[in-house]
């Protein structure tokens, strides 16, 4: 902490922190000096000169925004020379300035012109100018428009792009009056600007407005602020919903607190649309004669509640399946989980993470006794090294990766490894890029490479891992055979990057990894993590400050989802099912008879598909989940729904799953209901409810706990999610000291035991979460991938996300400003390949191999190796999961979502 | 015998490039080439009456010479050792030939020690450098003293910054020495960016190894091994003779690795600038070689602890560093004895404007400005009557008649209400007009304003309008009150050294010159005559014969009258062209 010290400013004594900031000091104080570039979040500039004081014993009239404070300061902020100043300031300022205002965006000149008494045109002393000037209007990009008419050239908008956002996309062109701001070369829509908004959201002169809505948005008739969380990806923005006439009408990022402090990106910005789209399910739908009719409520709820309790008096309750959804609130999951365990009486309830990070939580539970990230997202900022494999940051957590790039801009030192190119290999030290489905042979070779080299962190073995030195010499002895030649060999990763690499990371004085999809969606996912893990452990680069493995998570909540117990072996808080001692506590808590409570794990996502496939499951729940596009190896997930004998599909819009179901049933979105979502960096973050649900959808934990009812079985009586959630914490021991008022302003980071804790925000300091604390080493072994390039499939196709649209695109795809960015499948190919095909950019291309095909357009890239292929999986109409399959990890029942053979032939 | 041509840019463009090929040639022809050199210099200063060509050993010194004159030159002074009367320079009120330089009104008072070079070496040859005691210096200073006692000399010396803030060298030396750091970078501030100013380019064009010597002796100094000159890209001739220079230099071990042996090594590359006035500011300055818009930044930091790449920067202009050498040559005592009391040494001007003698002196401190411009410029051309003076470049102000025996230093002129700036000197007689003075220098400003504060952005665009206004006779009385109001603000919120020393021109004529600035706003009325707007034309009813002369040359059909009657200008279409009056034998039209 730095020094205390005591300013004054005019005549008040302030108490501050040495090297403060005077004008923040100042402003937090209440003392409002003017200013227009200033901005807490980004450096000083020192450009709009309003900010004027003096200072004691110096000359002159200073600016506050560039000033240090240091004890004994005397500072005058307010007198009549200073007044004067400003007064002419703003005058210039206004002289150069378009004053047409439209009530859509916040003016902060405006404000100051009005407290000048310089509203009014007469009253200022050099006459408008803006017109003679000539400025531009810039009105090319998807999200927003510039016009430099209302610019005041205060660099907000540059340093916000630079600082905060780490895109350098912006900056001046021209000089003196003429000045203004241009993206890249100079059209915005040809410029690299991913559309975050950062500039739009920091400009104070509505310069930058977005483009959405500008034409109804009125702000003084705004009815609410909504603070609440971003329902896309896992990095949990906090962002404040806009609503006029009951509808989103804008999305600003929240400043000042965690994890986002007023960044978004430009789905969380721009992708709120989907929430008042026409296509929203309005009512509930019964299936009649193979036609989807309107139903009442009370008719669909009791024909549900009858079927699933016929199929489970006459086939047994294993007969009944559940999918829970990471989109849906810790309430609702908490709720569906207690349904799945109370009324259908098992433990067959899962989601979409088993498609995600299922191999990598096993793995980390198996290691360190956690699955959930170690540190938190200011860390990303913080580390000395960060090794970030199987994982596209920037466009799948582009907030995190916000961070990553200022830590780089610091002197962080950065590794991707990808067998494709991402858009973070730009600002990386060191791109490794290993054929698809080494990777364990890779970091094999990488620990191997440490151990050489002498970089083993041999207290942190001896104390903290499990069989210390000896657990070690272990997997010395595995890995001993991974020379660089041999890895080289496999990966094609040439040696002296992969060397260079492993000293990168093991030397760094702190190192954080990332991890991805890349690596956990493989047959060999577990595996990966594992060797992945033995490389953390050995250097010791966990178990400090800044130092960790960290997964973020693809969904708003999948985090939070697993935390309170959807999963088939886990009840809420990673409590094994078979864990009497907890099946006894939730029986009390949750009021049932705990004989009834399954001992058995139940089936995983795929598990039951594959039984339904069997006849083995008959009764599907499906909440917020679309299977059809995003589960493995669509054909058979298509004969499995169809053989089942009820299937209720619960959403917010028909999707690709919905067709095969018997009940269709109209639930609420994020904006509409209140919850809490728990985000990558484990932080609890509330969800409020900012406009009404459309039709007669209800929230999901209504709608789930009005079946239990009609099923005999009560799910508790709530009167709203506060409630829930109040007893969710006391079901997940790390949540216990969290509660619905403490996290009312921020997040807090689980685990919080109780309710004068703080919270955690890096894992395992003292500890490893194992039954022993310590850390355990699994050694494991290089197998080659099972499926292979072949002389018909030679092409490995894989998979992944893009920054403008969001895993099956039900939401994303339903906002014109995310579509206007990206709205098309493509394939890409390296050239070489093209070339040797016959093939060019554009072309219309079939992808096919024994599981299925599809078609989609060529692009010529250079992103992919030769003999591999890459698509984005958002696309129905081009669906990859067409041709991955559905073999399964061994231990974590993820699915090989990365690794396809394939071939490919022009339409 | 050595013939010196000058090589400087300005008699190049009068073709002294050409008189040294014919010299040659000539030379050749006869023979001589082998024991007469032709060596192309540096700038000898008297732009004036160049092309110059002086020759050695006797010292004569032609003025005007033309390629055409080479051959009389051979002939006459190489071969048969007559001197070329006729380039022989007059003293314009004596009448008499004075064939010395040592003895011109010119050159008698000027003191030469940044310029000790130009015009008496080869600049392409670091022999020649050698040959005066060049890299002596340096050798001495590596080779015997800590860098911190040769710091001590450097603040001894009292040498302040020339390029017009005059922050004192050795003190900046010693800032940055004291900063600690894994690199640090000496930078030579070669943007020279004021209109008309051309003592850095001199500098560099005729003397490159003085700089290149003082930067590495600055690098030792405060712990560096790197040099970078940022030197705007629109001095090809001086970044040629530069690059000469350092290929010379490394060559002989005087750059690069372990010079003369020493543990010592330093090196330096070239910058160049695009031509922003705003990059000599230094953290444009910096900004600009990083790779970054050429735009000013907070001080602090200060370069001395954050410069270029974030590492400790020394940042020297041209004619400081020209200094240095010879400082360490003859001693801090011999240095501080040249100047006044707190400006020690001498300062370069680029002499320019309605004087008689328009080019580049060097003048110890304390030289008057009346000794400047009568003596050493030689007075206002065709007996015109002086008006002011104008130093410190845009950023300056302009002195008048009262402050003519003012000594020239640093603090002298900020307290007469000008600034020394990079060392502009402009000369105006009776005929400028000070408000379209003040408004050119507005122009300039604007233009160059990068930005990004918004008084200098604004505030001065907003000055340049209303200066605008009064020379076109739309100004009003309270204009003036405005103005310094307007003024005073900008001076006082700019952000950097541009925008705190843009209003002076317009401060400075308020104050020496309010009768002019009244005339344009209360009478309408240019008293110089020279804003086209307040003129009118008119013909003299008596003088004018009809002779139409002046009717058929109008442009735009603003003279009507019928033939050998006397004719009439219709102001309101008359575009004050003045193709009449230049036209008219009979003296009928004057301008009122």
């Amino acid at each position: 902490m730095s020094e205390k010290i005591s300013i004054s400013i005019d005549g008040k004594e302030i108490a501050a922190e040495a090297g403060a900031n005077l004008l923040q000091v100042a402003r937090d104080n209440g003392i409002d000096i003017p200013g227009l570039c200033y901005h807490r979040r980004i450096t000083p500039t020192g450009a709009c000169r309003l900010c004027v004081v003096k200072v004691e014993g110096q000359r002159g009239l200073l600016m506050s925004c560039t000033l240090q404070v240091a004890e004994g300061m005397v500072v005058t902020a307010f007198d009549r020379e200073l007044q004067e100043s400003r007064r002419h300031t703003v005058d210039y300022l206004l002289a150069e300035h378009n004053d047409h205002d439209d009530g859509t965006y916040h003016d902060e000149l405006r404000i100051l012109a009005s407290e000048y008494d310089l509203l009014d045109p007469a009253q200022r002393k050099v006459p408008n100018i803006f017109r003679s000037i000539g400025y531009r209007v810039d009105d090319t990009s998807p999200v927003l428009t510039y016009d430099a008419s209302k610019c005041i050239k205060c660099f907000r908008c540059i340093k916000g792009c630079d600082e905060i956002q780490g895109k350098n996309v912006l900056s001046f062109s021209e000089r003196g009056i003429v000045s203004h701001i241009i993206a890249g070369f100079d059209i915005w829509s040809e410029s690299e600007c991913d559309g975050c908004g950062e500039c739009i959201q920091l400009c104070p002169t509505g310069a930058i407005v977005e483009k959405p809505h500008r034409e109804t948005i009125k702000l003084d008739q705004i009815e609410k602020r909504v603070k609440t969380t971003c329902p896309y990806c896992g990095v949990g923005c906090q962002i404040e919903l806009l609503v006029q006439d009951g509808m989103i009408v804008r999305a600003n990022g929240v400043e000042g607190v965690s994890p986002n402090d007023g960044r978004l990106c430009v789905k969380g910005r721009f992708g709120s649309d989907y929430v008042a789209n026409r296509d929203r399910l309005k009512s509930p739908l019964i299936k009649r004669n193979g036609k989807f009719e309107e139903a009442s409520w009370e008719e669909a709820l009791a024909l549900i509640a009858s079927k699933f309790s016929d199929i489970k008096e006459n086939h047994g309750r294993n007969a009944l399946a559940g999918y829970a959804s990471a989109k849906c609130t810790n309430e609702d999951n908490y709720i569906f989980q207690k349904f799945i365990r109370i009324a259908f009486g098992n433990n067959n309830i899962d989601y979409c993470t088993r498609l995600c990070h299922a191999s990598t939580v096993v793995a980390m539970l198996r290691s360190i006794g956690d699955g959930a990230g170690s540190n938190s997202i200011e860390d990303f900022a913080l580390t000395d090294c960060l090794f970030v494999t199987g994982n596209n940051i920037i466009e799948t957590h582009p907030v995190t990766a916000t961070y990553v790039k200022q830590g780089r801009a610091k002197g962080m030192k950065i590794i991707v490894c990808d067998p494709k190119w991402t858009p973070l290999v730009k600002y990386a030290d060191i791109w490794l890029q290993p054929k698809l489905g080494t990777d364990v042979a890779l970091l094999n070779g990488m620990i191997r490479q440490i151990i050489k080299d002498g970089n083993t962190d041999t207290n942190f073995i001896s104390e903290r891992i499990k069989g210390g030195m000896e657990a070690f010499e272990e997997l010395k002895e595995l890995v001993e055979k991974y020379t660089p030649q041999i890895v080289e060999h496999i990966t094609t990763v040439p040696s002296d990057i992969m060397i260079r690499a492993s000293r990168m990371y093991a030397e760094a004085s702190t190192a954080m990894i990332a991890t991805g999809m890349g690596l956990s969606q493989q047959v060999t996912g577990t595996h990966n993590v594992f060797s992945l893990i033995n490389m953390m452990l050995v250097a010791g680069q966990i178990g400090r400050e800044h130092c960790g493995i960290n997964p973020p998570r693809g969904q708003n909540n999948v985090q939070g989802a697993t935390d309170v117990g959807c999963s088939p072996v886990n009840y809420p808080g990673y409590i094994p099912v078979g864990d009497s001692d907890n099946r006894r506590r939730m029986a009390a808590l949750w009021n049932v008879p705990y004989e009834e409570l399954d001992a058995e794990p139940g089936l995983s996502t795929v598990e039951i598909m594959h039984a339904a496939h069997r006849g083995e499951v008959k009764g599907l729940y499906i909440m917020g989940e679309n299977p059809m596009v995003t589960d493995p190896d669509t054909n058979h997930t298509r004969e499995a729904l169809e053989k089942l004998d009820f299937l209720v599909v619960q959403d917010i819009f028909e999707t690709e799953t919905t067709p095969y179901a018997d009940v269709i049933l109209p639930a609420s979105s994020y904006a509409e209901k209140d919850g809490t979502f728990v985000n990558s960096d484990r932080r609890v973050l509330r969800v409020r409810k900012a406009v009404e649900m459309p039709g007669e959808a209800r929230e999901d934990w209504r709608i789930i706990a009005e079946i239990a009812a009609r099923m005999g079985y009560s799910l508790g009586s709530y009167s709203d999610a506060g409630e829930i959630f109040d007893e969710l914490a006391q079901a997940v021991p790390m949540m216990r000291g969290i509660s619905w008022k403490r996290i009312d302003h921020q997040g807090i980071q689980w685990p919080c035991h109780d309710p004068g804790h703080p919270g955690t925000s890096t894992l395992f300091l003292g500890k490893f979460n194992t039954p022993d604390g310590k850390a355990v080493l699994n050694p494991v072994d290089y197998t080659e991938q099972t499926e292979k390039p072949t002389a018909e499939y030679p092409f490995m196709l894989n998979s992944g996300r893009i920054l403008y649209q969001y895993h099956s695109s039900t939401m994303s795809r339903r906002n014109k400003a995310l579509n206007d960015f990206a709205n098309e499948a493509y394939v890409l190919m390296n050239l070489v390949d093209a070339d040797r095909l016959g093939l060019r950019d554009g072309d219309r291309v079939r992808l096919s191999n024994s599981r299925g095909e599809l078609e989609t357009i060529l692009r010529e890239s250079t992103e992919v190796a030769v003999g591999e292929l890459f698509m984005p999986w958002h696309f129905s109409e081009a669906m990859v999961n067409n041709l991955t399959r559905a073999e399964l990890d061994p231990y974590s029942r993820i699915a090989p979502f990365k690794l396809s053979a394939c071939m490919v032939e022009k339409v | 015998m050595h013939l010196l041509v000058c090589g400087g840019t300005g008699c190049r463009a009068s073709e002294s490039a050409g008189i040294e090929a014919k010299l040659k040639s000539e030379l050749e022809k006869r023979s001589l080439d082998q024991s007469v050199q032709v060596i192309s210099t540096g700038c000898f200063g008297f732009c004036e009456k160049g092309p110059i060509v002086k020759v050695m050993p006797d010292n004569t010194f032609y003025t005007q010479v033309t390629p055409a004159d080479a051959e009389t030159i051979v002939a006459e002074h190489v071969v048969k050792g007559r001197r070329v009367e006729s380039l022989i320079y007059t003293d314009p009120s004596s009448k008499e030939k004075v064939e010395e330089s040592a003895k011109m009104g010119f050159y008698k008072k000027q003191l030469r020690i940044a310029l000790r070079n130009c015009g008496f070496i080869n600049p392409e040859n670091v022999d020649e450098y050698i040959a005066r005691d060049g890299y002596l210096a340096l050798g001495n200073i590596i080779t015997g003293m800590k860098p911190q006692e040769a710091i001590e000399i450097m603040k001894e010396s009292g040498l302040r910054g020339r390029g017009g803030a005059g922050f004192p060298t050795g003190l900046k030396w010693d800032l940055t020495a004291r900063t600690e750091a894994d690199q640090k970078y000496v930078v030579c501030n070669a943007d020279e960016g004021d209109p008309g100013a051309f003592m850095d380019r001199s500098i560099l064009e005729g003397d490159p190894h003085s700089v290149l010597e003082a930067m590495a002796i600055c690098g030792y100094c405060i712990g560096s091994d790197k040099g970078l000159i940022y030197i705007r890209a629109e001095y090809p001739l001086a970044i040629e003779r530069l690059k000469i220079a350092l290929s010379q230099a490394r060559e002989y071990g005087l750059l690069g690795n372990n010079i003369m042996g020493t543990e010592f090594s330093f090196d330096i590359e070239l910058r160049y600038g695009a031509g922003a006035f705003v990059c000599g500011e230094e953290t444009a300055l910096i900004h600009s070689m990083e790779g970054l818009r050429g735009e000013p930044t907070l001080k602090p930091p200060f370069p001395s602890e954050s410069g270029y790449n974030g590492k400790p920067t020394n940042v020297n202009n041209v004619e400081t560093l020209a200094n240095i050498p010879v400082i360490y040559l003859k001693g801090a005592k011999w240095f501080s004895s040249i100047g006044t009391e707190k400006s020690k040494g001498t300062k370069v001007f680029a002499l320019a404007g309605k004087i008689n003698n328009v080019g580049l002196i060097e003048v110890p401190m304390g030289t008057t400005l009346r000794e400047v411009i009568f003596e050493i410029g030689g007075g206002i051309k065709d007996g015109k009557k002086f008006k002011s003076v104008q130093t410190g470049g845009p950023s300056g102000g302009c002195l008048t008649e009262k402050h003519l025996d003012t000594p020239i230093d640093f603090d002298n002129l900020i307290a007469a209400g000008s600034m020394m700036g990079s060392g502009g000197m402009i000369v105006m007689d009776e005929d400028d007009c000070m408000v379209s003075m003040a408004r050119y220098y507005l122009e300039f400003t604007v233009e160059e304003s990068c930005g990004k504060c918004a008084p200098c952005r604004i505030g001065n665009k907003r000055l340049h309008e209303l200066l605008d206004h009064i020379c076109k006779g739309n100004g009003k009385l309270e204009d003036l009150d405005r103005l310094v109001n307007m003024s005073n603000v900008i001076k006082d919120t700019s952000l950097c050294g541009l925008g705190q020393s843009s209003p002076n021109p317009v401060l400075s004529t308020i104050n020496n010159f309010k009768d002019e600035y009244d005339a344009h706003v209360t009478d309408k009325k240019c008293p110089a005559g020279q804003c086209r707007d307040l003129m009118e034309y008119f013909i003299i009813e008596e003088n004018c014969v009809g002779c139409t002369a002046c009717a058929r040359v109008c442009p735009v059909a603003a003279i009507t009258g019928e033939r050998k009657e006397p004719h009439l200008i219709n102001p309101a279409i008359c575009i004050k062209c003045g193709a009449c009056m230049e036209k008219c034998k009979f003296d009928a039209i004057i301008i009122q």
